[in-house]
């Protein structure tokens, strides 16, 4: 259905009106509250306006295609809308049509149901909204980027972590001398220095997710604040968490194990004697 | 006989040409043997000393421990040696600072797989033998230079080593001090370990029974007393 305007005022308590519902910032912006009944009209100058009552405020759907719009958005049963839309010269059942969003009962059925449509109405496109994974969609552009930019992240993260293990390796060169000279075998101080990189890449790696569900909180309060939409911003999945304990623990592991087979690799002198 | 080592060399590759730093050089070390290694500064004195310990391998020669050739040891069999048959005592101590004085002593017989209870008893004789036991818990930051050497002869002696290797043991020492290790480096010797000492310090070298004054990397003189 296109776009509407619609004219909010408080009208006085008369015959029955039809039920609408409001959402929750257009009732918050415009004081609105559950039993009002107000006068809604095409025109911003109210022309044909018709009196509504509000049956309840809802929570819009989040979409983050319109991000930065306030949802001020009424619903109302289809025959009202038609009734209080169409214009004075178009018969009852001619009203145009842009796009319906259509509920299955299982979802899992769009993509038949997209394809039986297409099919049966030849010019009808229709898409899943839960899968939207065809190119040009926004969000799948922008999941790629955000992919592009966990790699470089990653890949500088690791040139860091390995630069950081080296001089923390290397501070303790006279240590692993002195073990090496007492009699310690190279696999044995390596098995030890590993099991600390795990550990510290452990721990490393919980308090990162520790820090990510505190920012997570933090940054989906600020943004909905910022925006008035419960739409959440970020959300740490176990997937997600899942994920970066797999990368961090292996990687701090191996940056340990790397930093320190170089400097196992000199003589025990060489390495007590800075 | 512990150590013999037959025409042994080291030479050091280096970006100028190659350094001998031990030139084709014979030596026994006896059980319960005193000797003591003198001679200028770079006449290559520590580079046997390494080679006598196991630290570093000749680049030609023969260099046998307890009849084994070091040369055709792996890394590991060669630490497996250092921890269980040689002691080492350097100029600069080189206790491990996050440990206390019984931890650094522990640690040897840790790594040679001696229970707690008994590692952690000799531990606390061997400070007693070297007159720190009441010392056994300070960490080397609260040990002067001298308590530290006499930690690091403890630790030395942990794994009852057939041979004690000491560079330079009173080098950072004062002159008392330096004679109280010298003292107790005797002591140990005296009761049963093979002792070399690599010194520039006179005093020390001519409490050994046989001084060895190398020169360009040989024996240029052997002293016995």
């Amino acid at each position: 259905m296109g776009v509407f305007w619609a004219a909010v005022v408080v009208a006085a308590q008369g015959q029955q009106p039809p039920d609408i519902l409001v959402s929750r910032q257009l009732a918050e912006a415009e004081g609105l509250g559950v039993g009002d009944v107000v006068d809604l009209a095409t025109s911003a100058a109210g022309a044909n306006a018709r009196p509504f009552r509000i049956a309840g405020i809802y929570e819009p759907t989040p979409d983050p295609m319109q991000l930065g719009q306030v949802p001020r958005e009424v619903r109302m049963h289809l025959p009202d809308l038609l009734s209080l839309t169409r214009g004075p010269d178009t018969p009852a059942g001619t009203e145009h049509v842009d796009s319906i969003n259509i509920a299955l009962t299982d979802p899992r059925d769009a993509d038949a149901f997209a394809r039986d449509l297409a099919s049966r109405m030849p010019g009808v496109s229709a898409r899943s909204t839960s899968n939207p994974s065809f190119d040009g969609n926004p969000f799948v552009v922008l999941e790629r980027f955000h992919l592009a930019i966990a790699i470089v992240t990653i890949v500088a993260a690791t040139v860091f972590l390995l630069a950081l293990t080296i001089m923390l390796v290397d501070e303790r060169r006279e240590t692993v001398g002195v073990l090496r000279l007492i009699g310690l075998p190279v696999h044995r101080i390596l098995g030890q220095i590993f099991f600390e990189g795990v550990l510290i890449a452990g721990v490393g790696a919980l308090f990162g997710l520790v820090l990510a569900l505190g920012s997570e909180r933090l940054i989906n309060e600020f943004f909905q604040w910022r925006y008035n939409t419960a739409l959440i911003f970020v959300r740490i999945t176990p997937e997600v968490a899942a994920t970066c304990v797999a990368i961090a623990v292996p990687l701090g592991a191996v940056a340990t194990v790397a930093a320190s087979w170089a400097l196992l690799r000199r003589g025990a002198l060489r390495l007590a004697r800075r | 006989m512990i150590v013999q080592a037959t025409n042994v060399s080291r030479v050091f590759p280096m970006p100028a040409g190659p350094v001998t730093a031990v030139h084709d050089l014979t030596l026994t070390i006896a059980q319960g043997e005193h000797t003591a290694i003198r001679g200028p500064s770079g006449c290559g004195k520590s580079t046997l000393l390494h080679m006598l310990g196991c630290v570093d391998a000749p680049t030609s020669g023969t260099l046998l421990f307890d009849g084994q050739d070091i040369a055709a040891l792996s890394d590991r069999e060669r630490s497996l040696l250092r921890l269980n048959h040689i002691g080492f005592v350097f100029q600069r101590f080189f206790l491990l600072p996050m440990l206390t004085a019984a931890e650094n002593v522990e640690l040897p017989q840790s790594e040679a797989g001696v229970e707690r209870e008994t590692r952690r008893r000799r531990s606390r004789e061997l400070l007693d033998y070297v007159g720190l036991g009441p010392r056994a818990d300070h960490r080397p930051s609260q040990l002067s230079g001298g308590e530290m050497q006499r930690v690091a002869i403890a630790r030395a002696l942990a794994n009852r080593p057939r041979l004690l290797l000491a560079d330079e043991p009173t080098g950072e020492l004062d002159e008392a001090t330096g004679q109280q290790i010298a003292a107790l480096l005797d002591r140990v010797n005296a009761d049963g370990t093979a002792l070399v000492i690599v010194t520039h310090d006179h005093a020390l070298a001519e409490r050994a029974t046989r001084v060895l004054t190398m020169k360009d990397g040989r024996i240029e003189r052997e002293t016995r007393r």
